[in-house]
């Protein structure tokens, strides 16, 4: 007995430290349920305030894109999403209290913003799939806007949409479970709808053809000092899941990104 | 086509990065033949000229290529083209790229499918009645280049419903028109008729005829007459 007591080891022990961890738990859980309601009590004047204002302001923000954008700014910022305010919650076990709805919706009724950015949501969706076969499914967010921009629904204010309202859309498409996501590479972002990663190495060529439009195995070798294979790997790779066209009648195979076959060049000038 | 390998065996001494990209990417200096076609953007992306691998790609190069070349000759209102990777529109000379022959036939094939195309028979071409003779020689060098191909922005039914009504409005059912006058006569001046290419005319005829709502005959030697009913 004694022997064991000295060295503080066996079994008695691990109880003694089972009940310090309970004792830890319990201090923590009732300082965090503490936080959490101090919390929540801030959250709900922040909610009013944020309805407040929401109300007051619903006009402009439905009309004026960056009103809209900074509102949605605003809203980020504290760490709300507005138009997926509502089933965060729930799906955190839920102390919110609107059911269904976003704040968003509940705010500025059901036809209002929240239709807004489902409706650029459909056209994103239809953007992407046009253009799926030309790009394997990554587009950059600016094409996108452009293409909604040109295509411009009946009805659908779309020639104020911004990027951010771009990416916004696609944000609605999450709870749906699709596989739309937002990546960056380079400096550009992109929406990538399907559900493959890129590899480091796929990114690196990708962010390398935004300088010129394309890549060459000798210019990823020159300025990434990879290996020919290594090089010549990603590059087939890329071309296989349709996300680069390969131009065999230059000097070198060039692999470029069909992005550029949108931005390109500048069909009209030199016509005439 | 090319089924060249990628150059894995071009010199070890890689070109330096600007020689390759002053070239090919931003060649605003050199100008196409005044064309007043507008062509997409497509049109100056490089690798929109060679056939790609991926097959999925290959597909919206072959739609991408559909539109435009249906486009493009609805533009000129050109009943056929020469399928030739040097003329317009296989051929931008303003990046100097060529659609090889083999890929023009596959997009000629692809456009067959919708019925927006078809070959012109070979040795038929200039000897057909009121055929607009655009092919001057025989069958001889047909093989090599390529030969030429109907193009459909307006498929031959289309036309024929076009010459329908265009007969229907002009109070001439009944009457016998020639093909000649027809495409050259004062009747169909301003109109699309006027001026359509003579083979295309015929076949437009002849939907006609199959709908039973035209007859065609032999009007003197070397002319076709058409009544409609």
């Amino acid at each position: 007995m004694s022997h064991r007591k000295n060295k503080a080891v066996g079994l008695a022990a691990f109880d003694r430290s089972r009940l310090t961890s309970a004792q830890y738990a319990t201090h923590g859980s009732a300082l965090r349920s503490s936080q959490a309601s101090a919390l929540e009590t801030q959250l709900s004047v922040f909610r009013s305030l944020l309805q407040q204002f929401a109300a007051t302001h619903a006009k402009d923000i439905k009309s004026n894109p960056t009103f809209r954008a900074q509102f949605a700014r605003m809203c980020a910022a504290i760490g709300v999403d507005p138009l997926l305010a509502s089933s965060h919650e729930s799906s955190k076990g839920g102390k919110g209290q609107g059911g269904g709805d976003s704040m968003w919706a509940q705010l500025l009724g059901r036809t209002g913003l929240n239709d807004f950015y489902f409706e650029l949501a459909v056209r994103v969706v239809e953007v992407c799939g046009e253009t799926r076969g030309e790009n394997g499914g990554l587009i950059e967010v600016g094409m996108v806007r452009e293409r909604v921009v040109r295509g411009r629904v009946e009805g659908m204010g779309v020639q104020g949409v911004t990027e951010d309202d771009i990416l916004r859309a696609v944000g609605t498409l999450k709870p749906l479970g699709s596989a739309y996501s937002v990546i960056k590479v380079g400096s550009k972002q992109y929406i990538r709808s399907v559900p493959k990663e890129l590899n480091t190495d796929q990114s690196a060529v990708l962010e390398a053809a935004q300088v010129l439009g394309y890549v060459s195995v000798s210019m990823l070798m020159d300025n990434l000092r990879w290996t020919r294979a290594r090089a010549q790997t990603a590059l087939e790779d890329l071309v296989g899941e349709g996300m680069l066209w390969v131009d065999k009648q230059g000097i070198e195979w060039e692999y470029w990104s069909p992005g550029f076959m949108l931005e390109g060049d500048h069909p009209l000038e030199g016509f005439d | 086509m090319s089924t060249t390998p990628p150059e894995t065996a071009t010199s070890s001494s890689t070109p330096p990065q600007t020689s390759t990209t002053g070239t090919t990417t931003t060649t605003t200096t050199t100008l196409l033949p005044n064309d007043t076609y507008p062509f997409p953007r497509e049109f100056f992306f490089p690798p929109f000229f060679t056939r790609q691998t991926n097959l999925t790609t290959h597909h919206a190069q072959l739609t991408k290529w559909s539109t435009l070349l249906l486009s493009y000759c609805r533009h000129h209102r050109l009943f056929r083209v020469s399928l030739s990777p040097d003329v317009l529109p296989f051929h931008n000379p303003r990046i100097n790229r060529r659609l090889a022959l083999a890929d023009i036939k596959s997009l000629i094939d692809f456009l067959r499918k919708d019925g927006r195309a078809e070959y012109v028979p070979l040795g038929s071409g200039s000897t057909k009645k009121d055929g607009s003779g655009s092919r001057g020689g025989g069958g001889a060098g047909g093989g090599e280049d390529g030969g030429e191909a109907f193009i459909y922005w307006r498929t031959p039914e289309e036309w024929g419903s076009l010459i329908e009504s265009w007969v229907e409005e002009t109070a001439q059912r009944g009457s016998v028109l020639t093909v000649y006058e027809l495409r050259e006569g004062e009747g169909t001046r301003g109109t699309e008729i006027w001026g359509m290419d003579g083979d295309v005319l015929v076949k437009a005829l002849g939907t006609v005829v199959k709908r039973g709502k035209a007859q065609i005959f032999q009007s003197g030697e070397d002319s076709l007459g058409v009544k409609f009913f």
